[in-house]
Order: C-alpha cells, then sequence, then structure tokens
C-alpha cells in the first residue's frame, strides 16, 4: 500500500507506508484539546509518507471506545503501518512517540 | 448472629440500609440481606480463594433472581474465556448476554502500551457507563481491578483515576463487586481498599491438617450489622455457598408421620411405629455392632414403601454392602437396580470436610431422596479437629432436617475425639440408638436399646438385636436368675420354658394317674387292716367273755365253801 507524499511532508524522508492513526479523547477537555494539537504537530513535522488522523470523542462515540479496548484518554491507535501500536498520555514525551509510531526524527529547529 | 441480637435490643427506630442480595446462600444471611445497595464493595482475598466466582454469583444472581441486569468488566481474561470458565460452574453468561440482561466487557490489558505522558481512565468510565446503559444495568462487576496497575505506570495516577471511578459508580447508584488481590500487608496489593470504605469482604483458602478450608469473613460494613465470624464456604456444584453454623435457624417444619425402622421389634421399642419422618437418627455403637446393617434396615425399609433413599458410605464399597446385607436377607442391590437407592461410596480422607459436605447436599438435592444414610459419621472426623466435625455434621443435620428428609447415621464410639462429636451431635438428633455388646456366658451377643426418641413413648428395656440369614430382629432378652440372658443363654432359657409349659399337662396327668394308684392302694390297705381287726376284736372279745364267766364261777364257789365252815346259820343265833 504506496501513497504519494503529501504536501505537507518534509522533503528528504525516506518514503515509508502512510501513518494511519486513531485518537481517542474525551470531549474538549484541556488535556484532549493539548493532545490533538501536539500530536498533529509531531506528525505534520516527522511523519514523511503523511498520515491520516481519526479523532473520537469517547463520550459521541462510546460504542468505539468498547470495539478499541480502550481504557484511558488520550489513547492513540496507529493502525497503519502494522505492528498495531498503542500509546497513552498526551504526548509530552516525543522522542518515545516517534520511536512508537516508527518515525525517524526530522531535524527542524524547534524539535 | 450476635450482631443482630444487640440490633434487637436497640429500640430506636431505624432505617434500614437497603442491600441487594447476593443470592449466595448463607451471605446474604449474615450480612442480614446482602451487599449495600449502590455502593460499591471490595472482594479481596488471595489468588483462587473465588473472587471472581463471587462476583459472577452476584451478577448472575442478580439477573435471575432479581432482575436487576448486570455489567462485568474483567480484567483478567478475554471474553470467550471467561463465559467458558462461567458456563463451567452452571452460568450460562452467553444465554444472558443474548437476552440483553448482562453484559461482559472484556479488557485484556496490553502491557506493551507505551506511555507518552499523562493521561486518565475517563474512557473506563465511559464504557462502563455504556455497558451500563446498554442492560440498565443495576450491578457491576469490576474483577480485577489491581490489573489497572500492572499496565500502567503510574500508580499514583492509577489509584487516582480508581477513586474517581468507585465514586462515579457510587454517584450512579451501582450496587458493585470489586474484586482484589490481596497484598503482603495490605488487603489488596495496591491499597484500594482505602478507597472501597463501605463494604469490604475478605476470602481466604487456609490449609489446616493437610484440609483445604475456604473461609469468608465480612471485615466491614458500614452502616449496617453483620455476623463478624469467619464462616466456611464450599464451591460446589451449585457454586459458592457460604455455610454459617450460627445463624442456623430453627423454624423447620415437623412431620407426624411415622416411618417403620424395618426391624419389627425396633418399631416396637419406639412406640410401636418406628420413627418421624424427617427426623435425625443416630446409631452409634462400638465396632462390630451391626450399625450399619440397622442404617441398612432403615433404607430396605424407605425403598419397600417407593421412596428413594442416598446411602453415603465412608468405609465400605457397595458392592461389600450388597454382600453383607444380602448375609441377613436384604437385597440392597435390587433396590439399586430399580434406581430407589444411591450409593455414593467415598474415603473420608480423599476430600476436606467442608468439601464432602458439599458433595453431599449436592447428591442429596440432585437425587431428592427421602431419606439419607451416612455410615459413619464418625470417619468423616479423622484428621479434623472435633470443632470441624461437631459443626459440619450440625449444618448436615439441619441441612436435613429443613429440607424433612429423615437421616440415618452411625457412629463409631471407640474413636477419641469423634466421641465428643458425636456427644455433640446426640443433642441434635431426635432418636439415638444405642447397640452394645453383651458379654456373658461364653458369648458376645448385640444388645440395643433406645437412648433417647423425641417426642414419643419407647422402651426403657435393653433388647437383643439379631441378626440372622433370614433377617434382622430385635427381641426380648430373658431376666432369668442369672441376670439377663442373651444369645443361646436365652434360647436355652426360653426353650425350657417352653418345653416346661407344655410337659405341665402330661406330668398332672402322670400325677392324677399316680394318686389315683395310690388311693387304689390305699383303700386296699385299710381294707385289709379293717378285716385283721374285725378278726382281732371277734376274738378279743370272746377272751374276755371267757374270762369273766370264770370270775363269776370262781365268787360262786368262795360263797359256797364259807356257808359250809359257819356252825349256826346266821338267822337262828341266841
Amino acid at each position: 500500500m504506496s501513497t504519494p507524499p503529501q504536501p505537507r511532508t518534509s522533503e528528504g524522508a525516506p518514503a515509508t507506508q502512510r501513518l494511519q492513526l486513531t485518537l481517542f479523547i474525551s470531549g474538549a477537555s484541556p488535556r484532549s484539546v493539548q493532545a490533538v494539537r501536539r500530536l498533529r504537530d509531531l506528525c505534520d513535522r516527522h511523519a514523511a509518507s503523511g498520515y491520516d488522523l481519526e479523532i473520537v470523542d469517547i463520550y459521541q462515540q462510546p460504542e468505539d471506545v468498547v470495539a478499541r479496548g480502550v481504557l484511558a484518554v488520550p489513547t492513540l491507535i496507529k493502525e497503519l503501518p502494522l505492528p498495531v501500536q498503542v500509546l497513552i498520555g498526551d504526548f509530552t514525551n516525543g522522542p518515545r512517540i516517534l520511536a512508537a509510531l516508527g518515525l525517524s526524527p526530522v531535524q527542524t529547529t524547534d524539535v | 448472629m450476635t450482631n443482630t441480637d444487640v440490633e434487637d435490643l436497640g429500640k430506636l427506630p431505624r432505617t434500614q440500609l437497603p442491600k441487594s442480595p447476593t443470592g449466595i446462600d448463607g451471605f446474604d444471611e449474615i450480612t442480614d440481606g446482602g451487599l449495600p445497595t449502590g455502593r460499591p464493595t471490595l472482594v479481596c482475598g488471595p489468588a483462587g480463594a473465588g473472587k471472581t466466582l463471587f462476583a459472577l454469583h452476584f451478577l448472575v444472581n442478580g439477573v435471575n433472581r432479581y432482575s436487576e441486569p448486570g455489567v462485568l468488566l474483567t480484567f483478567e481474561q478475554d471474553g470467550a474465556d471467561v463465559v467458558a470458565d462461567a458456563s463451567s460452574l452452571g452460568f450460562d453468561l452467553d444465554g444472558l448476554e443474548r437476552d440483553g440482561r448482562l453484559l461482559v466487557d472484556a479488557l485484556t490489558l496490553e502491557p506493551q502500551v507505551v506511555d507518552t505522558g499523562d493521561f486518565d481512565l475517563e474512557a473506563l468510565m465511559v464504557r462502563l457507563a455504556f455497558s451500563v446503559r446498554n442492560v440498565s444495568a443495576k450491578r457491576v462487576a469490576i474483577d480485577n481491578v489491581e490489573a489497572l496497575f500492572a499496565t500502567f505506570s503510574q500508580p499514583s495516577l492509577s489509584r487516582s483515576e480508581l477513586r474517581r471511578l468507585f465514586r462515579w459508580l457510587k454517584n450512579q447508584g451501582l450496587t458493585t463487586v470489586i474484586t482484589g488481590e490481596r497484598g503482603d500487608n495490605l488487603l489488596t496489593r495496591h491499597g484500594i481498599e482505602e478507597y472501597l470504605s463501605d463494604c469490604v469482604v475478605v476470602l481466604d483458602d487456609r490449609v489446616v491438617q493437610d484440609v483445604a478450608t475456604r473461609r469468608l469473613r465480612v471485615l466491614k460494613y458500614r452502616g449496617s450489622t453483620h455476623g463478624r465470624n469467619e464462616y466456611p464456604f464450599l464451591i460446589g456444584h451449585d457454586g459458592l455457598e457460604v455455610l454459617p453454623i450460627t445463624s442456623l435457624s430453627l423454624n423447620q417444619e415437623v412431620s407426624h408421620e411415622r416411618l417403620s425402622t424395618g426391624i419389627n421389634g425396633l418399631d416396637e421399642m419406639l412406640g410401636g411405629f418406628g420413627v418421624f419422618r424427617g427426623s435425625a437418627v443416630l446409631v452409634s455403637g462400638t465396632s462390630g455392632t451391626g450399625k450399619t446393617t440397622i442404617a441398612a434396615t432403615f433404607a430396605d425399609a424407605a425403598c419397600r414403601r417407593g421412596e428413594k433413599v442416598l446411602f453415603f458410605s465412608f468405609e465400605e464399597s457397595s458392592s461389600e454392602i450388597y454382600r453383607n446385607m444380602a448375609s441377613v436377607g436384604m437385597d440392597i442391590g435390587g433396590w439399586v437396580q430399580q434406581g430407589l437407592l444411591r450409593f455414593h461410596c467415598e474415603r473420608p480422607t480423599t476430600r476436606g470436610l467442608e468439601d464432602h459436605l458439599a458433595t453431599m447436599q449436592a447428591l442429596i438435592h440432585e437425587f431428592a431422596p427421602t431419606l439419607v444414610v451416612i455410615d459413619p459419621v464418625s470417619s468423616l472426623a479423622r484428621g479434623a479437629t472435633p470443632f470441624d466435625v461437631s459443626a459440619m455434621l450440625m449444618r448436615q443435620v439441619y441441612y436435613l432436617k429443613s429440607a424433612g428428609i429423615t437421616a440415618v447415621m452411625t457412629g463409631l464410639d471407640e474413636e477419641a475425639g469423634v466421641e465428643q462429636a458425636i456427644v455433640k451431635i446426640s443433642s441434635l438428633v431426635d432418636t439415638s440408638l444405642e447397640v452394645v455388646m453383651l458379654t456373658a456366658f461364653g458369648e458376645r451377643n448385640r444388645g440395643l436399646y433406645v437412648l433417647k426418641s423425641r417426642g414419643m413413648a419407647h422402651s426403657n428395656q435393653v433388647r437383643e438385636f439379631v441378626l440372622s440369614d433370614i433377617g434382622v430382629d430385635v427381641v426380648p432378652v430373658v431376666i432369668g436368675a442369672e441376670g439377663v440372658l442373651t444369645g443361646s443363654a436365652r434360647i436355652a432359657a426360653q426353650s425350657a420354658e417352653r418345653a416346661a409349659a407344655e410337659g405341665l399337662s402330661l406330668e398332672s396327668e402322670k400325677l392324677a394317674t399316680a394318686l389315683e394308684h395310690r388311693r387304689e392302694s390305699v383303700d386296699a390297705h385299710v381294707a385289709t387292716l379293717r378285716a385283721d381287726f374285725a378278726a382281732e376284736e371277734r376274738l378279743t372279745r370272746r377272751l374276755i367273755e371267757a374270762s369273766e364267766q370264770r370270775q363269776q364261777a370262781v365268787q360262786r364257789d368262795r360263797l359256797a365253801q364259807g356257808l359250809r365252815r359257819t356252825v349256826i346259820p346266821p338267822e337262828n343265833q341266841p
């Protein structure tokens, strides 16, 4: 499954599989809002092959919470590329997130 | 339940805390109604203590008996495993889920979760709320909540989130059972009991003298009285069962119907009709006195009436009993073939005391007999403390009595310790029969007497208990000059008596004849004597006559001589 690079992709990154992510958040809580902002920021900068991010509000879609076995918020599930990886937390630990997502940090000024 | 008694003393009107029954036999009794409604209860204990089972009982009984749908949130296993395990214990989780009355939410916690910063467990509450709404649940079980600590690396966060969860459950008015593994010095490994202060139940599985006994204790119950003892509990065929010895109530219905013991002579001793239906009978005696045989006659008599009998044998196999009873004319095997009699033979040492009780009750429940034989109760006592034994027997007796089942138990007298146990239950039994060995004239014979028999006139005699190839009977002994005669001495005495009675008429006839002969001979003798006398009399009288004539002649001669000697005649003198 190869997809053409997205416009936001930084140049020079290896053309790997496009990231498919699902993020579970709890409504508009400050932690959730911040988590979404941090995740988008990280992906924008480091996901060279581009990414799709689906955001699930646990209050709106509880059946998805049950179906995916989610306990904590924020929970990020990396659906693709395989293996599926589950990340819990508000994305304050940048390097650990990148490693879990299989991304190599791209050298930019404000990492 | 001492606490209840105390409560009864209080005169203040009080509102009873609403309670949700668990449907676990015995538990609702010791908690005076069950778990606190709308509040979380912590059930903790070591691995394998029965925590999950407790939670399942609470939920499934809630659905089936109290129309309260439930949600099971489990961190322990995946959904299919939970359902499979539960079905092996007789819980049809699948069926209840299909009916929409129960929801199993099995969470497999992945240890390889990457921790990227702060989080909360809002999703857990959301999914729980979703499940609760789905089935309109009133009850929730969370098994085992401490698994969360293994998944998330920040214990303080897990703890504060759990606290929030418990508060949420309380706010939702959900009656909840939360299980937790026992820790080293704490009730739970992560000290969550700190947040669960409404009701705490501690389960334990202890091994004493190689016998494992499960115990349950209600450590605290805010706003309610509860039995504070440790209660033994069982995991049997019907699941979990708490056995609160102290709360056994004495309100069973009694029957006035009388049952034959199967031994005519014994029925006679018991007022002529035998024992009461639904009563407890204890047959005690030393080894070899025929206790099993007496128990078997009760069984045989019940089968003859077409009733079902369950025979628990802890010393002999069923085939041994068939053979032994056939030797006294009882066809025990025949009743088994007809399905009226069932044997359960087991070595008493194979399992713990409580396990035996559970098995016995399960079998009784399944077979629904009207009479149960436990032969012997004393052998169950090996390896157990006398208190355990008497407590168990007491429960067994109460169980049978409350079910209206006649219980026939045998007890061996000579085992140390057991005697005490038997002494303790002897106050529970209604009819106590004692078989003793009577030794006299070089023989040992069995004597049987009624130690007690409540509610009926009964014989105070020691009777002889006779086993023969035509059957079993209890016969009156003979009391002769030598004392109580049994065995061949009794038979000899009896036959002598019989012979005497028979011989008496013959004897008197003989005597009468002899007397007649004697009379004839006496009469003859008298006749002879009379004849002799008459002859003698005649002779004597002739002799007397002759002598008198001679005397008169002498006198005449003397006068004549005198006249001749006188010169002057007396009239012619001057």
